[in-house]
């Protein structure tokens, strides 16, 4: 638990799925390690050591919507108990409902999203994808691998700088590649045929919430009449309604927009006096919200939705999967 | 197919080196159907779909309709089985006119497929869930599995006679699903199960014969006294819409589109018979008449995920139209229509080819543009009246939605 805190609070891991795969895994070697104190209930104990855990979590880094909706499937699994099963198989119970969560919800899901999305390219597109979204990632190369000839352009931006991982792997595997900062965006449009985009979730009225550009990037394809297509697992989805980026978010460090890596001779806002300082707010937004009526398609496990058919998976298929 | 990009000469070489050479994974792209592996359908390139239409519209009219209603009423095997269909449409749904007797061994579903189809005012996939239901009445196959096998070798088959047609495709995977979608069939023992598929296979072969009837009755109260309505191509579902209005006594005008196949004139043709004043306009005159519009009303070839429509070329052009111009845009469309397609641009979807014809002969360097139909998003459609109640088009993945999954 301790590693996985600290990896969240150095950045190594970073992604939703990767987050939430990592924090599962974590929840069960604790469950494999825990033993019912005397005099107290499994489920209670359990439920409140997890919610140590997850506040440990919360510390390092806040969580993703993804890794809340598999808290919350945990804790109902955990309620949901019979009271008859031995300490042993409730834990063997838990564990493999966190594999089978896993299994279904991530890593099938990915399978089913890569065939439905890999239909929509074709020979001779030119796609465009921004920053590294790991479902992104797995559509290319598998299209690459079908053997569909098409171009990527991979736009990319400050502080993190996540968009340079996804072109190495992708240059590594033999597909041509252009490369751009987000700046750049409205010059590279006219070229672009789809638009490719990852979520971090996608609220109830079909907003999607992503890494901080995102919206910039769907907007201007919108007005460039380019397809947008984000691709998310189901599992990502929430009830929430966000109508803009700034009521729920996530701040980042406020020093790294102050510097450009390998400029150090950008550094003007170095030497300012503590009373100059009071004047200047630095904000490292970490997401951001993209309306619906940016986004042409959706692509989930679920088959492709419009934006507007979110609730429906919600209301209809939530329920399924608390009740595994 | 221009690209966005100027050298639209080059790519078109290379387009062409390509397909000389096909690659096996472009079958996942949007390629001609393979139309010389089914013998009954012989002419490639051409969309069987609208090649019916047009053999249809070149020869039906209202009088030949009911000459032939009571040509094929004076033959009709009445064996009973097909007795739910005399009270169903009016207009040629009665009668079976090509279920042989005794064909046990020798049953063709596509045979029984073409004679329903021959009857011109009953849809195609109509025809489909018909002759689908007759492959579980005549199945010899004694488990549930055989009969399952049985009728998705059937829906396949029907399914590849005409590649391009949505609607029979959706109706056959509705059909399918509706049929097989029964709580009851693990614990009854085979046969009332089989009964019980036949009931459920005959009641949504009624269902999609009442469909157009429905449709007509919902949308009566779009249609006001002194309004003028344009239509594009010929419909079936939008004249039974049209008819029931005038039934009812309404009067309004109707404006008719739809060249260069004649549809509009096919359709103006019928509308007179109604007493309706109609006026007839070319497709490029539509933009000139908008202003006199108050309803534009379509039918459609398939309605897709998104919620927008697949229908004759045109329609997408009037839709912007009237979109621009703050008219409402109605689509009256059967529900086993519901297609789980979701095109992204005009040419995301499988093409479907037809000769067109200008009246003089073009040039060999000319290309002419020969696709069939266009899709309409869902931003430029108001509402669409089907079966299942007048619904906006968000709605429609949540149909399907609650149908596939």
């Amino acid at each position: 638990m301790n590693r996985v805190g600290l990896q969240y609070l150095a950045g190594d891991l970073s992604g939703g799925n990767a987050r939430c795969i990592a924090m599962l895994q974590a929840f069960q070697e604790a469950i494999r390690d825990y033993s019912t104190p005397p005099e107290k209930t499994l489920t209670r104990d359990l439920t409140s050591k997890i919610g140590g855990f997850v506040s440990f979590l919360i510390e390092c880094r806040p969580l993703s919507m993804s890794m809340g909706n598999a808290i919350r499937f945990l804790k109902s699994r955990i309620a949901r108990l019979p009271l008859t099963l031995s300490e042993s198989e409730a834990k063997t119970t838990l564990c493999s409902d966190i594999d089978r969560f896993i299994n279904e919800k991530i890593v099938l899901a990915d399978k089913v999203i890569l065939r439905h999305a890999a239909t929509k390219i074709r020979d001779g597109d030119v796609l465009l994808t921004y920053g590294s979204s790991c479902v992104v990632e797995m559509i290319l190369l598998y299209a690459h691998e079908l053997g569909k000839q098409f171009r990527v352009v991979v736009v990319d931006s400050h502080p993190m700088l996540e968009g340079q991982k996804l072109l190495r792997r992708l240059v590594v595997k033999g597909l041509s590649c252009t490369y751009t900062q987000l700046n750049a965006i409205s010059y590279v449009m006219h070229k672009v045929t789809r638009v490719f985009l990852g979520a971090s979730s996608i609220f109830s009225n079909g907003t999607v919430y992503s890494t901080v550009g995102t919206a910039s990037v769907a907007m201007v394809a919108h007005a460039f009449r380019v397809p947008v297509l984000v691709c998310c697992e189901a599992y990502k989805f929430h009830e929430r309604v966000q109508l803009d980026s700034i009521c729920f978010n996530e701040l980042g460090d406020p020093d790294a927009i102050s510097k450009v890596p390998g400029r150090v001779d950008v550094n003007y806002l170095d030497n300012l006096t503590d009373k100059q300082k009071e004047n200047l707010e630095l904000l490292n937004l970490k997401y951001d919200a993209t309306p619906s009526d940016y986004i042409s398609v959706i692509v989930t496990d679920y088959g492709m939705i419009p934006p507007t058919s979110v609730p429906v998976i919600v209301r209809g298929y939530r329920k399924e999967y608390l009740l595994i | 197919m221009w690209w966005r990009s100027a050298s639209f000469i080059l790519d078109r070489q290379q387009h062409q080196n390509r397909t000389v050479a096909p690659s096996p994974e472009s079958f996942l792209l949007s390629s001609p159907p393979p139309m010389a592996d089914s013998p009954l359908n012989p002419k490639s390139n051409i969309s069987a779909y609208y090649q019916t239409r047009a053999a249809h519209h070149a020869v039906v009219t209202s009088d030949w309709l009911a000459q032939a209603q009571a040509a094929v009423g004076r033959h009709s095997d009445d064996d009973g089985s097909l007795g739910d269909d005399k009270g169903a449409a009016p207009i040629g749904g009665g009668g079976g006119g090509g279920e042989e007797e005794g064909s046990g061994k020798a049953f063709s579903v596509i045979d029984e497929f073409n004679s329903w189809r021959k009857q011109p005012a009953l849809a195609e996939a109509v025809a489909a869930i018909r002759a689908l239901a007759a492959v579980i009445r005549t199945s010899e196959a004694t488990t549930m599995m055989e009969l399952e096998i049985e009728l998705k070798k059937a829906s396949d088959s029907l399914k590849s006679w005409d590649t391009t047609s949505i609607s029979l495709t959706a109706g056959c995977d509705l059909f399918m699903l509706y049929v097989t979608r029964t709580s009851a069939l693990e614990y009854e023992d085979f046969n009332s199960a089989k009964s019980r598929l036949i009931e459920r296979a005959e009641k949504f072969g009624e269902i999609s014969c009442k469909a157009r009837r429905i449709i007509a009755m919902l949308s009566q109260d779009f249609i006001f006294d002194g309004c003028t309505i344009l239509v594009h191509g010929f419909s079936r579902v939008v004249l039974e819409v049209l008819k029931t209005a005038a039934e009812n006594k309404k009067h309004f005008r109707v404006l008719c589109t739809g060249r260069p196949d004649r549809t509009g004139l096919r359709f103006s043709n019928e509308l007179a018979k109604l007493d309706v004043p109609v006026k007839l306009l070319i497709d490029s005159a539509v933009a000139y008449t908008m202003d006199e519009v108050d309803v534009v009303l379509f039918g459609a070839d398939g309605v897709v995920e998104s919620g927008g429509i697949i229908n004759m070329m045109g329609t997408f052009q009037i839709a912007l139209v009237a979109h621009s111009m703050n008219k409402p845009v109605y689509v009256a469309a059967e529900s086993y229509k519901f297609a789980r397609h979701y095109p992204l641009d005009q040419k995301d979807m499988s093409p479907a080819r037809r000769p067109i014809d200008f009246g003089v002969p073009i040039p060999s360097k000319v290309e002419v543009e020969t696709s069939a139909r266009d899709y309409t998003p869902p931003q430029y459609l108001t509402l669409l009246f089907t079966d299942l109640g007048v619904l906006t088009p968000s709605v429609i993945s949540d149909e399907l939605i609650q149908l596939y999954l």
